[in-house]
């Protein structure tokens, strides 16, 4: 019993002066970026959990904290974006001290107004689900194109009616679809950290209540649409009727329809069959919530 | 699972996707290009030289590229203010970023080069060997294009009988046993095989030059990027600001043209009134004229009834006083003379009357002083309402008045 506890300590002492040696050799000048890929590789545990703490910091601040696991994987969550961002971006700041540019990094996030979409709501599974896919879709053409499917149940078809693409762009639909079902849905659920059994949950609310789950969904979506949708070009804003049936008819700005429509449920509605020469006549879409790919 | 544990299991999968980040970027994927996590266009993955040019209004700070499952595949941190360049390696492929923050806004410029397949940098290496002993030897433009066309014949040539001599080298690997290979190797064969290890030698000194030559030819292909970056942004403002002055002269001719018109139309409206006041102030003229010709008419009418009535009542009188009528013609004639000429009279004044006491009397006589002449006074005055003789005694009662009387 005791040689084990002397085990245990030793253990403990031994992990304390590794990770102190990794925070040194992290405060350290690092001159090219193969030195900073060696240097930031083996610390990537420390860099997340010192984004996660400085994340959890900035929501005690903010008075958006409390102490569930909800919170907790929100916080992990945002700190793997930054340090995802700082892996990538911070070899084009060589020669630099590693610690110092990702504590300048995280603190220039946090300096943003609403640096990320924090809604109560939006930390439950159904909110996460919907946060993680809107928020993947400002970064992933995937995501976005699944995002039709996960909002209306549409297919690749479906899309390429909806929004009036030609056959080059039909193409690249279909493979967005396939890349999605592939490997994308299940790698989004992973980054949320939905589990097996909040899945399957989602799926039996879906079944039991579809009226209240869909329009709990819509109320969800409209917070997240509304706060990732300023990371599209400043050009594309909501548009009438009549401009958006001009852009249909005179086959421009095939990006701001594939962009826009997906994250706005509103213009969806307002756009609604100006892109299927009339072959879409049905009722306006309304929100149909699907969890699986 | 409780709480700690599957807070632990998300960790470790962050971790392990932080480690991994597999790229499943297909090869003629779009590669998305964001600007301060805004998207701002895509490179197409599979053209040869896609660019991708952006001006913000804002100052860029992080560029992000990420494949379409929305991996990210490179990225930069831009300076705050100058330029940064960085060669993103994306498999085989790159993409050369050039960042230019100002102090207003910033440009972005990116460079998609796809891997260059074995055929195109032999056939570089090939070109740009030609291209140097062309160099090499000045000779006029149609000689060189001949010496050039015709030793891109001869390494086509080259590369050809090589192909053939490695195609049936291993067409005879293939058919005979290893051990039959070894027995039947000739000295012929080695000394190809020399020949070979020689050309290979050459070969490799040579790639490594067309490297050095690359590399110095994309340091250029990257200035000039900058360059164009440059002048499109120069470009680009002069003609925004080009576009503001004709803005600011049409807005101004409109607002010119507009108080030019306002002006005449006001003349022209003022011009009217005036003239339709004349025209008004000149019909009344004409009716004034119209009325006093009338009046004259009417007027001449009456003086010729009057001379006649005149006549009529001199012919009667003359005919009542005077059978000749000429002669009371006369009368009435010099009678009206008589009227008209002054009546003139002499005056003495009383001793010590002063001269202006003179002139005031005369003054009020509203007479006129003539000739002195011997103590008397000449003195005009209109004719008097009563005969003269009583006019000189109403004369001589006068206080200053001394004598009167009317010749001299």
């Amino acid at each position: 019993m005791a040689v084990t506890r002397m085990q245990n300590t030793l253990s403990k002492s031994h992990v304390m002066a590794d990770r102190m040696a990794t925070v040194n050799r992290l405060e350290e000048v690092v001159s090219t970026s193969d030195e900073f890929d060696q240097v930031v590789s083996q610390a990537l545990p420390i860099l997340l959990d010192r984004a996660t703490g400085y994340t959890k910091r900035f929501l005690r601040e903010t008075g958006q904290w409390s102490d569930d696991i909800e919170h907790e994987k929100f916080a992990l969550r945002w700190g793997s974006e930054y340090l995802e961002r700082f892996l990538v971006c911070g070899r084009s700041e060589v020669p630099c001290r590693p610690l110092f540019l990702f504590d300048s990094l995280v603190a220039k996030q946090h300096s943003r107004p609403e640096p990320f979409c924090y809604h109560p709501d939006l930390l439950r599974p159904l909110g996460r689900f919907l946060d993680g896919l809107v928020a993947r879709a400002v970064v992933s053409r995937d995501a976005l194109i699944a995002l039709y499917h996960h909002s209306y149940g549409w297919g690749a078809g479906d899309v390429i009616a909806v929004t009036g693409l030609n056959g080059l762009e039909s193409q690249r639909i279909y493979k967005n679809f396939r890349r999605w079902r592939e490997s994308g849905w299940q790698r989004t659920i992973d980054e949320v950290g939905l589990t097996k059994a909040e899945l399957a949950e989602l799926g039996n609310q879906q079944q039991r209540h579809r009226q209240r789950f869909n329009s709990d969904a819509e109320r969800l979506i409209r917070v997240a649409q509304a706060h990732y949708r300023k990371s599209e070009p400043d050009h594309y804003p909501c548009l009438s009727r009549s401009q958006w049936g001009d852009m249909f008819t005179q086959g421009y700005g095939c990006d701001y329809r594939i962009w826009h429509l997906a994250l706005c449920l509103d213009c969806m509605q307002t756009a609604w069959g100006l892109g299927s020469s009339g072959s879409l006549t049905g009722e306006k879409p309304r929100l149909e919530l699907q969890v699986r790919p | 699972m409780g709480h700690e544990e599957e807070l632990d299991a998300y960790r470790s999968q962050l971790l392990e996707s932080l480690n991994s980040r597999p790229t499943i970027r297909g090869v003629s994927d779009p590669i998305q290009v964001y600007v301060n996590e805004r998207r701002v266009g895509e490179l197409e993955g599979a053209g040869i030289g896609a660019t991708l040019q952006v001006q913000c209004v804002d100052h860029i700070e992080t560029i992000q590229l990420r494949a379409e499952d929305g991996t990210l595949l490179g990225g930069l941190t831009a300076p705050e203010c100058g330029y940064r360049t960085d060669r993103v390696r994306i498999s085989a492929d790159t993409v050369e970023l050039s960042v230019h923050n100002m102090a207003q806004g910033g440009t972005l410029s990116a460079l998609f080069t796809p891997a260059p397949s074995f055929w195109s940098r032999a056939w570089k290496s090939i070109a740009d060997v030609t291209d140097r002993v062309v160099a090499r030897r000045p000779a006029p433009a149609y000689g060189m294009r001949m010496v050039a066309f015709t030793q891109a014949l001869l390494a086509i040539a080259v590369v050809g009988l090589v192909t053939d001599r490695i195609t049936t080298g291993r067409t005879l690997v293939r058919t005979p046993s290893p051990v039959v290979q070894t027995a039947t190797l000739s000295p012929a064969p080695v000394a190809d095989m020399a020949r070979f290890e020689q050309q290979l030698d050459e070969l490799a000194r040579m790639q490594a030059k067309v490297d050095d030559a690359l590399g110095s030819q994309q340091k250029g292909v990257v200035q000039l990027q900058q360059a164009m970056v440059k002048l499109s942004s120069t470009q680009e403002s002069f003609e925004s600001n080009v576009l503001t002055v004709r803005e600011e002269i049409e807005k101004r001719l409109e607002t010119v043209g507009r108080e030019t018109d306002r002006q005449t139309r006001q003349m022209a409206s003022r011009g009217r009134v005036e003239q339709e006041q004349l025209e008004a102030a000149i019909q009344n003229l004409t009716a004034d004229n119209h009325r006093l010709s009338k009046e004259v008419v009417s007027l001449e009418e009456y003086n010729q009834a009057l001379k006649s009535k005149l006549q009529t009542a001199v012919a009667s009188a003359s005919k009542a006083v005077d059978p000749s009528p000429e002669r009371l013609l006369k009368m009435a004639d010099s009678l009206q003379a008589t009227q008209q000429m002054p009546f003139l009279f002499w005056v003495t004044f009383s001793d010590g009357t002063s001269q202006e006491s003179i002139d005031k009397w005369v003054h009020e006589m509203q007479g006129h002083k003539g000739a002195v002449s011997e103590g008397w006074q000449e003195v005009r005055i209109l004719p008097p309402a009563v005969p003269a003789d009583r006019f000189l005694e109403q004369v001589r009662g006068e206080k200053i008045v001394k004598a009167a009387r009317i010749s001299q």
